[in-house]
């Protein structure tokens, strides 16, 4: 299997950390513009993120209740759809994360670092092609596994929260081969 | 895959009929009582026995000419015999025969007429509507001995007259060695009542035979994987109502449900002890999925396995002492045993490369495991339902070309299967006697109907 990528940030801070000397080799991220810098990367032993409004921090303002932020998104739908961070595919019967999972994944950290209120919900899928107990297990699988990059990438785990949903909600309920590519997938519910 | 007949170690008859014990129990009941007296058994003594006995269930005949009196007969006449023939126990004289011999008696039946169709057992019913109480009234003669072999008389409401042929079937049946299936229910979830995405998954119960459906939860969420109490009262399942899927145990004559794994991760695929006591299930609690067992209410969870791969799927032997799951811990999901404490951990299957959804043959006589396997690898990926004889490890293929089939479960005397197939677009429960020789789609209404358990 290839080595696990790691973000030039993680490696910034693990060396502002002390811990220098690893042997892992930096990534290109996909979306130079961005990179934040590294100070703004949390490590991954963060203290959990503070339910009272943030009052100080080089980009952080105290936020109102329910009011508009400087780092204003907008959460998935009611459906639990069309939220700000794609989707990311699986091979059939597989839980490990691929290189282009890893790249989405590496933005979808940056923005969650960009976006500190946000929560996030992952939620991992099957495709019908396999037994419903087993399915419920391997989505719980992939869901675990983005959680666990995720964290590697600095995001605080009381943050993110998973669901197996195994097959049973496919995005695209046909039975040929498109459909069952889009339904291995882990989604990504954002709330504030 | 050939099929293979399994071979109990109790019966060397691959498809034992009725009651080889039970007929050696008869014969020391005659013998003890031919010394003391002179009368008959009692009916509640004789007992049917033998695979070749030839049933006549003539029409109902109802003891008033009013209408509703003919259409509980109408109904009555049709589900008993569907009932009878449905347990695969005995064998019947047509009925296109019966319009050939003179009107019967039902008071007194002429035995001769019944004996020149073939007939070794007569069920004579009668039924008469009064207000809103049904009566039906059913006597079971041999034919060769002219004995009445159960006589009984049902009193109830008019609601339902099937229920009424459901009790008079068993009733029958449980003059042989077997216990009868017309009064079982079959939970399953389906999203028939969807109206709009995300679709819902709700759990209903239906007889056995696909009618009298009900609607169990109301929370357009994912209610799933639904497993009964031995009792019948509780149906253990797996709900996303509370956002992280978590086991719930629905009272469903209470109408209430309560959460048994607050707080303790995802927890999925819930299985009642055959004693009702514990709930064994599913959990990624310590990381991945692991089985865990439970107090029924939930205290005591405690973990059974412990392997980096996939553990789930927990379902009890008869006795409760073992039990069956799924795993992939050696590449693969297999199906593997181990006792109900978690140690001596063995695998059962070998054929094939996803093996799921383990159902232990609650019956004794039929040391066996059903489960969903995929039997022929390459091409495009289906699934089919199979049997693993416990003592030879044969398996045997009880679907074949039905398109997909998953999830087995037994009828609480063992000699059913109840699961669910994709039939074009949807799925269906299906229903299948052991060998897979009569398969059924049952009628269970609209929709996707899926994760079929059969109750008590």
């Amino acid at each position: 299997m290839k080595r696990q990528t790691v973000p030039v940030v993680l490696v910034a801070l693990v060396l502002l950390a002390g811990c220098g000397g690893t042997k892992r080799k930096p990534a290109v991220l996909t979306d130079p513009a961005a990179r934040p810098s590294a100070g703004a990367y949390p490590p991954a032993t963060a203290t959990p993120e503070p339910e009272q409004p943030v009052t100080e921090g080089p980009d952080t303002t105290a936020i109102p209740a329910g009011g508009p932020t400087g780092e204003d998104f907008t959460p998935n739908d009611a459906s639990g759809e069309n939220g700000p961070l794609e989707d990311i595919r699986f091979e059939y019967d597989k839980a490990e994360l691929s290189d282009e999972a890893r790249a989405t994944l590496e933005k979808h950290g940056l923005w969650l670092q960009n976006h500190r209120t946000a929560k996030l919900t992952i939620e991992g899928h099957c495709d019908e092609r396999g037994t419903v107990d087993y399915n419920l297990a391997l989505g719980d699988k992939r869901a675990r596994a983005v959680k666990d990059y995720l964290a590697s990438l600095g995001v605080a785990g009381d943050r993110m929260h998973t669901v197996s949903l195994g097959k049973e909600r496919p995005l695209d309920p046909a039975s040929n081969d498109q459909a069952f590519a889009k339904n291995r997938r882990a989604h990504f519910v954002v709330s504030r | 895959m050939a099929r293979t007949e399994s071979r109990s170690r109790l019966f060397s008859n691959p498809r034992p009929r009725v009651a080889l014990v039970l007929a050696a129990a008869l014969a020391a009941v005659w013998s003890a009582r031919a010394g003391s007296a002179q009368a008959p058994p009692s009916n509640s003594q004789i007992i049917i026995t033998g695979g070749g006995q030839r049933f006549a269930v003539p029409d109902c005949i109802p003891r008033a000419g009013d209408e509703a009196s003919r259409e509980a007969c109408r109904t009555i006449t049709q589900v008993l015999r569907n009932d009878l023939k449905f347990e695969g126990l005995f064998q019947f004289v047509p009925e296109s025969l019966f319009s050939a011999l003179p009107p019967l008696n039902p008071e007194n039946p002429n035995f001769e007429d019944w004996r020149s169709v073939g007939a070794n057992i007569l069920v004579i019913t009668r039924a008469q509507v009064t207000g809103g109480e049904l009566v039906l009234e059913v006597r079971v003669f041999s034919v060769d001995s002219k004995q009445v072999m159960l006589m009984r008389r049902y009193p109830g409401r008019t609601d339902n007259p099937r229920s009424f042929a459901h009790i008079a079937s068993d009733d029958i049946v449980a003059l042989t060695q077997y216990r009868g299936v017309a009064r079982t229910k079959i939970a399953f979830t389906s999203d028939r009542d969807a109206t709009k995405p995300p679709r819902g998954k709700e759990l209903y119960i239906v007889d056995y035979d696909g009618f009298n459906a009900k609607r169990i939860t109301v929370n357009n969420s994912l209610n799933i994987l639904p497993a009964w109490s031995p009792d019948g009262r509780s149906l253990a399942y797996t709900s996303y109502r509370q956002g992280s899927p978590a086991i719930f145990v629905a009272r469903i004559f209470e109408g209430r449900s309560d959460n048994i794994t607050k707080g303790d991760g995802q927890a999925f695929a819930p299985s009642f002890s055959p004693d009702g006591k514990q709930i064994a299930y599913a959990s990624n609690k310590t990381g991945n999925m692991e089985i865990w067992v439970a107090n029924a209410d939930g205290s005591g969870a405690r973990r059974i396995t412990s392997n980096p791969g996939i553990d789930t799927a927990p379902a009890w032997s008869p006795t409760g002492q073992e039990i069956a799951f799924n795993s992939d811990r050696a590449g693969t999901p297999q199906i593997y045993v181990m006792d109900s404490e978690g140690l001596n951990v063995r695998r059962l299957t070998t054929v094939g490369n996803w093996n799921d959804a383990p159902a232990w043959n609650p019956s004794k006589e039929y040391p066996e495991i059903a489960y969903t396997a995929r039997l022929e690898v390459g091409g495009p990926v289906s699934f089919d339902i199979a049997v693993i004889d416990l003592a030879t490890r044969q398996v045997r293929q009880v679907t074949s070309g039905r398109g997909s089939c998953e999830y087995p479960s037994w009828a609480p005397n063992g000699r059913h299967l109840v699961f669910s197939c994709r039939r074009g677009n949807t799925w269906q429960i299906t229903v299948s006697d052991r060998e897979g020789r009569a398969i059924d789609t049952l009628s269970a209404g609209a929709g996707n109907n899926v994760y079929p358990d059969w109750g008590p």
